[in-house]
């Protein structure tokens, strides 16, 4: 059974010593762990000035492996959109995260409308995380939460946008349940999956084994914190496997006949 | 060998978490499970009643399994009682102190003399929160006094503090302190920093299950750093010796 991990990062997370990676060691603790590839995010990315140097260093960190480049954009800043295209051209992205919490929009913003028509126009996902960390912890900084409300009426504006949310808690996944059912192309990874017990086995059940993709937030989290859940659900082999794998690749399928689109 | 030292049973859910619990202890093959039962955050006379009583409910169902701490409410002139009814009479195994007063209040310091007497560990929820921190919530500094002023009590600080990089340094030098893992917050590093910190027989396995995930909890000691022994002092090694009603070493020194 493929797997592959749809949210994780190389780079340094400001905060903890623990929080950083390399592409080798993300490559290493996903080998023990079978797990082949995945999404491969910058943390760098969230807090240079130019993101896009973030991305380049990942581009080079990534090179020789099978891990996709998930670009870090922030629309706000000036040109920043602009970069989807060079990102296409120049690394290969496979979809594009965003961080309003952290750069300080709102998903409600002329910007992010903008950058999601340059989405749908070079036919990529969008990576939403909601958190990525418990907001109750760090005294440095405080990036402002994404409201479960906010995210609804985002989502609910760009149907036709393939969006994965990342770090989604158990009851906000619920609260999506609305969304999440109309609509074949909207996700969601595990590693929020913090709340509760058998959250797997309770999603599978209400919203089908076609929405939820494997992710770790690595280095922020454990791995094995994510993993073993779906490891030990009670679901049939097949479910797992477009948990671990299937839907993830659904998501990251390109248009027929999609090519990149620059300028 | 697997023990949670810190799991729960809520008010007005009785049955539904103790299904909750079995089937953990079931499925993961946890050995013993450390239970309190929590209600509001202030609560009276009746109510601590009520939810020892179900603690010890479920201890006599499942007494292979469940063990209990008496919850107690220091700011209520009964505590004392309580915990002696609970101890004496219910066989539970521990002391549960939550957020109705700061574990360092001085109405703390007759039940903490009580459980010195008994040998039995004080369970202290501590919890830094840098937003929507509780009235009488304990941190790290709160339990430090504590165990600085009763050096032989045993005392388990829960969550790690919430904040390990924050917390975990006001007790450091306590070796009566144990902090557990139990919590909802889960970050990468935490368990290695606080074995760095106290060092590997002062850190518990817990889950604060049926609300917090047990194999979040579980994963963040396998995917540690932790040597086969630390790991197993961790998931159960010290909770054993804890647990055993003898009195812990004098204070001082640092982490073992």
């Amino acid at each position: 059974m493929e797997r592959m991990d749809a949210n994780c990062l190389v780079g340094s997370w400001p905060f903890r010593k623990a929080g950083r990676s390399t592409a080798a060691e993300l490559r290493k603790i996903h080998g023990e762990n079978g797990i082949r590839c995945g999404c491969v995010a910058s943390l760098n990315s969230i807090f240079y000035s130019d993101p896009f140097e973030g991305e380049e260093e990942l581009h080079e960190d990534l090179k020789g492996t099978e891990y996709r480049q998930v670009m870090t954009v922030n629309p706000a800043l000036p040109g920043g959109t602009g970069d989807i295209a060079e990102g296409v051209r120049r690394f290969g992205i496979a979809g594009v995260r965003i961080y309003p919490g952290y750069h300080r929009y709102a998903l409600g913003d002329p910007c992010v409308a903008a950058l999601c028509a340059e989405l749908k126009k070079q036919g990529l996902p969008l990576f939403l995380p909601l958190r990525m960390e418990d907001e109750r912890l760090n005294y440095l900084a405080a990036p402002r939460p994404l409201p479960v409300r906010e995210v609804e009426s985002f989502l609910s504006e760009h149907r036709d946008l393939t969006a994965v949310v990342l770090g989604a808690r158990p009851h906000e996944i619920e609260s999506l349940g609305g969304e999440l059912r109309s609509r074949p192309n909207l996700y969601f990874d595990l590693s929020g999956l913090k709340d509760g017990q058998f959250n797997v086995e309770r999603l599978v059940g209400e919203f089908g084994d076609g929405k939820l993709v494997y992710g770790s937030l690595y280095p922020l989290y454990c791995l094995k914190s994510s993993l073993l859940q779906v490891e030990t659900a009670e679901i049939p082999d097949r479910s797992k496997e477009r948990i671990f794998s299937g839907n993830l690749l659904s998501a990251l399928a390109r248009p027929e006949g999609r090519t990149a689109v620059s300028g | 060998m697997l023990i949670d030292v810190h799991a729960h049973l809520w008010k007005g859910r009785y049955e539904d978490d103790k299904k909750t619990i079995l089937r953990l202890a079931e499925k993961y093959h946890v050995d013993r499970f450390y239970i309190s039962s929590l209600g509001s955050l202030y609560p009276d006379r009746e109510e601590i009643e009520e939810l020892n009583g179900e603690t010890r409910a479920f201890m006599k169902e499942e007494p292979g399994l469940v063990s209990g701490y008496c919850y107690v409410n220091p700011a209520l002139e009964s505590s004392l009682d309580t915990l002696r009814r609970g101890i004496e009479d219910g066989g539970m195994s521990g002391m549960k102190l939550w957020v109705a007063t700061f574990c360092d209040d001085p109405r703390v310091y007759p039940l903490a003399e009580q459980c010195i007497r008994y040998g039995v560990p004080i369970l202290v929820h501590a919890f830094y929160k840098a937003v929507h921190q509780l009235e009488f919530e304990s941190l790290g500094e709160n339990v430090a006094r504590l165990a600085a002023r009763y050096p032989e009590a045993k005392i388990i600080m829960a969550h790690l503090g919430a904040d390990c990089y924050t917390q975990l340094k006001p007790v450091r030098n306590l070796k009566n302190v144990s902090a557990d893992i139990s919590g909802s917050l889960y970050r990468r590093g935490e368990v290695d920093y606080a074995v760095k910190t106290l060092g590997a027989r002062r850190v518990l396995f817990g889950s604060d299950a049926p609300e917090a995930n047990f194999l979040v909890n579980r994963g963040q000691v396998e995917e540690s750093g932790l040597t086969a022994e630390e790991k197993a002092l961790v998931f159960g090694g010290n909770a054993a010796r804890l647990f055993g009603r003898s009195r812990p070493a004098a204070q001082g020194g640092g982490k073992e």
